[in-house]
């Protein structure tokens, strides 16, 4: 560590020990679960270098960034448009919300009964150990679920700049059109944070930019397809994870080089697994880093993650915002479009979303689905339970794993997963 | 049951009949519509020419049977609600032509996409928030579609005049049960909290409001003639009870509080006050708007931020002289449950009270356990008195 991003974190507020010890138990993690993966293409070196500085370097960069006038943002989920921050001379980056973190002051303020993603969010506010949160400029949270709705009531207590978009529950000509109007007063909001005037040239260039690093972690996604798969399922859940808080242009080119690089394997025929390896799509709720508890199970046991249906996977960062209208209001249109098509399990009826999984399904070639829902998720959880019966109906074997970010359950876990890919074979 | 108010005893009588005035009424052609929930505008439904009625959910029977397709992690009422329409026990249920359900929590709209596959169901989708007018919109539009759909349903248009008169009706209701449950702000509540319970229940389940409405407005003559002159000392503690809905099979806290020797005077959750919070504008050249507006104003925790129920809470305990607020969260039910620490601090800090939140559900395998919390909990307030 060097001494300038301890002063760094210092500045920020950061509570030293205990970010210590968070780094420690992160890189011990990244080492038993990443470098200990066989067979990685050489290229992944970049994650390991994103990873090693995951609050260093990026955080030195986003820091430059402020002095040079640019505003930071950040957010908990995929329903912030990054288009809008970008063109109003902004930086979108993820919070921290992938590990359980000061779970007793956590305790205060919200029930047990919440989920761990939540918990975790608010568990690094109360530690003091998130760079990302401390040296946002705003903090957007959306009204998603009851627990998260509920959540940023009392982050709004903690922090001197939260603000909070409201989000429609239905597809409907009415849902968009309040999507549309949230999405305006954020622009808004964006606005008067930056100082920036957005004009249609400023937000094309955003929708520009965030599209290209969607179109890099396409290409990836789509090169999974491949039988056998080139790359790990939690190599490519990294590449998702890192997507929410690295350079967007610096991801964008990267990932690209991996991309290079797996199309060369795929030609030589050469994959991360065996070529028998059973093949899984994972569907269900986000994992943030650095939860990579169940894939690392999964792919132990011997099987590829081919899909991550989920908010940081291709729920998260399918479709690209159209870039072609002339005026602010065309392009804005086409952000709303863009946006109100994430299938999240907060919408009544959620269609949509089963047939992405089924689409996804075949297109990765799944052997079998894993629909990983984290205890007390009541949307997934209650959807979990259709799409379950829906992939059955097609003849797909579904394992639906409900847990949080714990290690309790590993071994307990690790029999079910086991005992599934058995039945794959 | 016997009750010292001859009044009292009509009241429970029509919450007993209510079962039969439905199929009554329905035999003479007029269409159900069952509900679950006080944002379903029933002055609306009624002025369609159909008659609302609340749903069952308060029972732990039917819950195993719901589990089968619901996670169990998951609050009791949802799954009461759905456990009892899917085995086919609510005979309120049985007699609906269709259900108004509403996207208050995640569980219950989820809920609800199942309970279509046995009953139509129809979604009124509420915003995330009443404190914008874009939330008001949002919602008006939604009470404009239903009423879209209750003419096309009933092939009956509803006038404004039929929803004035629906509204006039029903504010004059609530006027009436509000001064009932404003009794128990005396020095000695003339009646108990399950009592009032049982009378917000008789409204929520007869086809006959007008009829509760009558022997309701005897009740308070009954009660006010009978009114004890004041001795200043008022022994027992007067208890504030708030949180998840609760109502005959689950109130479990609310027998164990009067077991106690508390008083229960204000029953601030769903199936008590809050449902009478509203006194809808009659004033209003567009009726469907005033209805809107008070609607939206329902201080449930499914509106962020939900300022409405603490104001609320904090006139109540004013008016009814709280000595401490018990607030009841069904286990997994995450609106309560994560407001409790906001309300906490509001009870403890501000208003200097004694406060206790519970976590539980229908089943009777904590009941000893909450006895005794409550037990502490009063003899607290006693000390401190």
């Amino acid at each position: 560590m060097s001494d300038e991003n301890r002063r760094m974190w210092s500045e920020l507020g950061l509570n030293l020990r205990a970010h210590d010890q968070l780094l420690s138990v992160l890189s011990n993690a990244y080492q038993d679960i990443y470098l200990s993966q066989q067979n990685r293409p050489e290229s992944t070196s970049y994650f390991d270098d994103v990873m090693s500085e995951i609050h260093g370097q990026r955080i030195q960069e986003l820091m430059r960034e402020k002095q040079q006038g640019r505003k930071i943002v950040g957010s908990y989920c995929v329903f912030v448009p990054e288009e809008i921050v970008q063109a109003a001379n902004a930086t979108l980056v993820g919070l921290c919300s992938g590990a359980d973190f000061a779970e007793e002051e956590v305790e205060k303020y919200l029930p047990r009964n919440t989920c761990s993603l939540i918990k975790s969010s608010l568990g690094f506010k109360l530690g003091r150990v998130c760079p990302f949160l401390e040296g946002s400029d705003m903090i957007v949270g959306e009204n998603t679920c009851d627990g998260k709705k509920k959540f940023y009531e009392t982050l709004s207590d903690l922090v001197p700049n939260m603000y909070v978009m409201d989000l429609p529950q239905m597809k409907s000509q009415q849902g968009r059109q309040m999507l549309r109007s949230e999405f305006y007063r954020f622009l808004e909001a964006m606005q008067d944070l930056t100082g920036f005037q957005v004009d249609a040239t400023a937000l094309r260039n955003g929708i520009r930019m965030v599209n290209e690093k969607r179109k890099a972690i396409h290409r990836l996604q789509s090169l999974r397809t491949a039988d056998p798969a080139p790359i790990s399922g939690l190599d490519a859940l990294l590449a998702n994870q890192i997507f929410l808080y690295e350079d967007p242009r610096r991801f964008a080119r990267e990932v690209h080089k991996i991309c290079d690089e797996l199309e060369q394997r795929i030609e030589r025929g050469e994959g991360v697994f065996p070529a028998n390896a059973p093949r899984i799509l994972v569907s269900g709720c986000p994992m943030a880093v650095p939860n990579w508890k169940v894939p690392h199970i999964v792919e132990s046991a011997g099987a590829v993650i081919v899909g991550e249906e989920s908010c940081v996977g291709e729920r998260g960062n399918r479709n690209t915002t159209e870039e072609e209208g002339e005026s602010l209001e065309e392009l804005m249109e086409a952000v709303v479009d863009r946006y109100f098509g994430i299938d999240c399990a907060i919408f009544t009826p959620n269609p949509d979303r089963t047939e992405h999984i089924l689409d996804m399904a075949k297109r990765y070639r799944a052997d079998g689905v894993i629909h990983y829902g984290l205890q007390f998720c009541q949307p997934y959880l209650m959807e979990s339970f259709g799409v379950e019966k829906s992939l059955e109906d097609k003849g797909i074997p579904v394992l639906r794993l409900e847990t949080d970010y714990s290690q309790e359950d590993s071994g307990q876990l690790q029999t079910r997963v086991e005992a599934f890919l058995e039945l794959l074979k | 049951m016997q009750h010292h108010y001859q009044s009292l005893q009509e009241i429970d009588r029509i919450r007993d009949h209510a079962l039969l005035h439905l199929e009554q009424a329905r035999e003479q052609g007029s269409k159900i519509v069952g509900i679950y929930c006080i944002f379903a505008p029933g002055e609306l439904i009624r002025a369609a020419g159909c008659i609302p009625v609340g749903l069952c959910g308060k029972k732990e029977d039917p819950i195993p049977e719901a589990e089968t397709v619901l996670p169990a992690n998951l609050c009791p009422l949802i799954k009461s609600s759905y456990g009892y329409a899917a085995t086919d026990t609510c005979p309120y249920f049985a007699q609906a032509d269709m259900v108004l359900g509403e996207s208050t929590c995640d569980g219950k709209i989820k809920m609800f996409e199942l309970l279509n596959e046995i009953k139509h169901c129809r979604i009124l989708h509420l915003p995330p928030t009443s404190r914008t007018d874009s939330g008001l919109r949002y919602w008006y539009r939604e009470i404009l579609k239903l009423k879209d759909f209750l003419e096309d349903w009933t092939g009956q248009r509803i006038s404004h005049t039929a929803v004035r008169r629906e509204i006039s009706r029903s504010n004059r209701i609530g006027r009436t049960l509000w001064e009932i449950g404003g009794t128990c702000q005396w020095d000695h509540p003339p009646l108990s909290g399950s009592e009032m319970m049982r009378i917000f229940e008789a409204n929520s389940s007869t086809p006959y409001p007008e009829s509760l409405r009558y022997y309701a407005d005897r009740l308070l003559q009954e009660v006010a003639s009978r009114r004890r002159s004041t001795n200043g000392t008022a022994s027992r503690p007067r208890i504030l009870l708030t949180g998840s809905p609760v109502g005959s099979g689950s109130d479990k806290v609310l027998q164990l509080l009067e077991q106690l020797g508390a008083q229960a005077v204000a029953l601030e959750n769903c199936t008590g006050l809050k449902s009478l919070y509203r006194n809808i504008r009659e004033d209003c050249s567009d009726p469907l708007h005033a209805l809107a507006e008070r609607y939206l104003q329902t201080p449930c925790p499914c509106m962020t931020p939900n300022a409405n129920r603490f104001n609320f809470i904090r006139d109540l305990v004013r008016q009814f002289r709280i000595q401490g607020v018990v607030d009841l969260s069904w286990q997994s039910c995450q609106p309560y449950s994560v407001e409790s620490s906001t309300l906490s601090r509001m009870i403890r800090e501000r208003l200097n009270l004694s406060y206790l939140h519970l976590e539980t559900d229908y089943s009777n395998s904590d009941t000893e356990q909450l006895r005794t919390r409550l037990q502490a909990f009063l003899e607290l307030i006693e000390d401190n008195a």
